[in-house]
């Protein structure tokens, strides 16, 4: 039972590299550059940090060559192959590891040229994808290989049976590329989207355009985890866990059978049950969105607004600084930046430290939050924090 | 013998240790589904061993050639992101639901269907494509009446 860690551990530092199309370096020196943000974040030495993690697809540095070259040299490593909900699952990992007795203080980071280098979806053999993915014979042959057309086919059903529009799709981007015109280091500051011009744009694979679709750029961001006593040492103010769901999955290995089912279904329980609150107390969320229909279905799933009021809810401007759900406030994977959701792990942190008090960015007063993490409909993960 | 005249671009399934008879069935134009003898559950895609249940009792039904469903679900995809689709944009991939076994959806891309035709519960009927001299793919079309 994961209630017996509630508000023991804590997120001390966070911290990013530049992003950008181009980086014209590696993913050790964006690590590097996140990893040193974060630590002087959080008023530590490179040397209090005794565990290094991170999550790759096989495109970034090791934990152990990033501990190396912060003069470092760690008590535990760990790589993993992961995505979208794996911020929110080596959290978990790191406070076990603390709670054992076997580290005291974990930095986390995920670094990649996911622009210049590999990008997901493009670019692999078809053979090999057949292999790789569950299922992958019965989708690949029919053309099927972007997450975009994988997650569309989940929209178009849910859309279809709820009632939400393209329009509805539409207020998710708008929301949050209004937030990043409030966020100078978000990728897209500076060009603002209107509904006329999202709807003029033509689809990629429907129902979703460019716009619904997330950023794909250069980038490496960290995040440090220590215990609720080690985070008194601390120069930052810390936001505690409140309660996490690591991970949960959908009932299929594949999912191309079963396209009602999304494994943030199973999380919204556990993760409201371990932290003791419930979707009301929430003030504000990073959700992720690697797709906007993606931010919609999860809306449903976390008790946000019920099935069938979704798209009503997000028209209401309710994702807005403003409104009832502030909601990937530095403007998310479609506007800020894009490393597989830390970077909205990050911007949470960030609020409920109230790092941008007096600027039209600060959520007012607020004290909890949620991030989520999807790692497709098959793998979620969530945790609620506080300040 | 079948003749091919050109060489065909896009991925071929691969046949694997669990999935071969469904691919041998439909090189013969026939339709397979692995079924569970103890949870009598389909699997599709098949696996090693019944997902409901994990029985390891499963076996093979022939479902012949003709075969009815409709659109559960579709994408209309304007970008090809494999080798071959290029020529053939926008692709319709469609997830069709079995009329006779409901529970099953194979994946598979519209043919002979406009882009403004396609839509949820749209009628549509199995249909193989020869690839190559000893393969056909599955693919589906609407019915005609």
């Amino acid at each position: 039972m994961m209630g017996n860690i509630k508000d023991r551990y804590a997120i001390v530092g966070v911290g990013e590299s530049k992003r950008s199309r181009k980086s014209g370096t590696t993913p050790l020196h964006l690590a590097l550059d996140a990893a040193r943000a974060a630590i002087e974040d959080a008023g530590l030495k490179a040397t209090d940090i005794d565990g290094f993690m991170n999550y790759n697809e096989n495109d970034s540095c090791t934990s152990h060559q990033l501990a190396t070259y912060l003069g470092v040299r760690p008590k535990y490593v760990k790589d993993i192959q992961g995505g979208g909900a794996s911020t929110e699952m080596l959290i978990a990992d790191a406070v076990s590891l603390i709670e054992s007795g076997m580290l005291t203080t974990v930095l986390i980071y995920r670094s990649m040229n996911g622009s210049s280098g590999t990008r997901v979806g493009r670019g692999y053999d078809p053979d090999m994808l057949q292999g790789a993915l569950s299922g992958g014979s019965f989708v690949i042959p029919y053309g099927s290989a972007s997450p975009s057309q994988w997650f569309g086919m989940y929209a178009t059903r849910h859309m279809h049976e709820t009632g939400i529009t393209k329009e509805h799709l539409g207020h998710v981007c708008l929301s949050f590329y209004e937030h990043a015109q409030r966020n100078p280091n978000a990728f897209l500051h500076g060009k603002p989207l209107t509904m006329e011009e999202y709807l003029a744009t033509p689809d990629i694979s429907s129902p979703f355009n460019i716009h619904d679709s997330c950023l794909e750029l250069d980038e490496g961001n960290a995040i440090i985890v220590t215990s609720e006593e080690k985070a008194k040492d601390c120069t930052s103010r810390p936001v505690y866990i409140m309660g996490m769901s690591a991970r949960q999955c959908h009932p299929h290995t594949h999912y191309w059978n079963d396209i009602d089912q999304v494994a943030s279904d199973y999380v919204a329980q556990e993760v409201y049950e371990n932290a003791g609150v419930t979707p009301e107390d929430i003030d504000v969320a990073s959700i992720y969105d690697c797709f906007s229909w993606v931010v919609l279905r999860q809306l449903e799933a976390y008790g946000f607004a019920k099935r069938g009021e979704v798209g009503e809810f997000v028209a209401q401007g309710n994702l807005k600084i403003g409104g009832k759900l502030p909601t990937n406030t530095a403007g998310g994977m479609l506007s800020e930046g894009y490393t597989h959701g830390m970077n909205n792990a990050l911007e949470i942190v960030r609020q409920l430290r109230h790092d941008y008090k007096g600027t039209d960015r600060q959520v007012e007063d607020c004290k909890i939050g949620i991030c989520t993490g999807w790692a497709g409909p098959d793998i979620a993960g969530a945790m609620i924090l506080r300040n | 013998m079948k003749h091919v005249t050109t060489a065909y671009q896009k991925p071929i399934p691969l046949k694997d240790h669990d999935n071969k008879p469904y691919w041998d069935a439909a090189d013969k134009h026939q339709l397979a589904l692995q079924k569970c003898d103890d949870c009598q559950s389909y699997a599709q895609p098949p696996g090693p061993s019944c997902a409901k249940c994990g029985s390891q009792h499963v076996s093979w039904e022939n479902f012949g050639d003709d075969i009815k469903a409709t659109v559960y679900s579709y994408v209309v995809s304007h970008r090809p992101f494999l080798p071959g689709f290029q020529d053939e944009l926008p692709t319709i991939i469609a997830l069709a639901q079995l009329d006779d076994v409901p529970e099953v959806k194979i994946m598979g891309n519209i043919l002979h269907c406009e882009e403004k035709d396609v839509e949820i519960g749209l009628p549509i009927q199995m249909t193989w494509v020869d690839i190559t001299e000893d393969r056909a793919l599955p693919q589906w079309i609407p019915v005609t009446n």
